[in-house]
């Protein structure tokens, strides 16, 4: 399963591993499946061991954010490579989400 | 089908690859297979991990657009792949079987309306990524360059 969670100061807290492409995109959605479904509020997604994202993996994270405001959830994501944090810029999904240099900084200024 | 391993004795010259020609069936698992090949045909022109990292990305969009818009998945039809490096330009073409689609109308999908849409980022991120891309009448084969310094 290419997403751990854990819980950190009582937030939800997912680590990505690898690429985020056609072939994993489901197996990354499926690991958002059941916090969404039981309507986690918060979720920082830690990207800092993600190497590549295609365009299925951004509708992927786009997928999941638009299925956690469906009930008011929030999603930051935090620790993008410079690369992938160039991908966010590029097709301006940078707006869309939440982007945090840290995991740190993103859990203690989750309010 | 050729093999997918397009070493360094395709190449000859250190500034030049010959045009190298991969056809593949419209499966998404061969996806990995042409970028990987390609990415290895590039390792010894020193080519940073950021340019890496858009010819990547720029490959396996074309193909999957190729397999999965182009060919609709039919493994009876092929896309055809080829590219070379000249005057340190990297040069792809991604051909398929399809009818072809008109670049033109894809929506753009930074826009408000598009941005949460699932369509259009991968022909949006060749068009940004590339420094050159060009269509041919029919919409079926893609052109794209990228220097490789």
């Amino acid at each position: 399963m290419p997403v751990k969670t854990e819980l950190k100061n009582g937030l939800t807290v997912c680590h990505i591993d690898g690429e985020i492409d056609i072939n994993t995109a489901p197996d990354v959605k499926k690991g958002f499946d059941k916090l969404i479904s039981k309507k986690e509020p918060k979720i920082v997604v830690n990207l800092s061991k993600v190497t590549y994202v295609d365009s299925s993996g951004l509708a992927t994270l786009v997928e999941i954010l638009k299925n956690m405001r469906s009930y008011g959830g929030r999603l930051r994501l935090t620790n993008l490579s410079p690369k992938i944090k160039s991908l966010f810029e590029i097709t301006k999904l940078e707006k869309l989400f939440e982007i945090l240099s840290d995991e740190e900084e993103a859990i203690s200024t989750f309010v | 089908m050729p093999s997918l391993d397009l070493s360094a004795s395709l190449r000859n010259s250190v500034n030049r690859i010959k045009k190298i020609t991969i056809k593949i069936p419209s499966e998404i698992k061969q996806l990995k297979k042409v970028s990987s090949g390609i990415l290895e045909a590039l390792s010894s022109y020193n080519v940073d991990e950021a340019k890496l990292f858009d010819i990547k990305l720029c490959i396996e969009e074309a193909v999957r657009n190729a397999i999965v818009h182009g060919n609709r998945c039919d493994k009876s039809l092929t896309v055809k792949i080829d590219y070379w490096v000249e005057d340190d330009k990297f040069a792809l073409e991604v051909e398929d079987q399809g009818s072809g689609f008109d670049h033109t109308l894809v929506p753009d999908p930074t826009s408000g309306e598009n941005i949460l849409r699932n369509s259009g980022r991968g022909v949006y991120l060749i068009k940004r990524l590339m420094d050159k891309v060009e269509y041919n009448q029919t919409g079926n084969k893609v052109r794209m360059v990228k220097r490789l310094k």
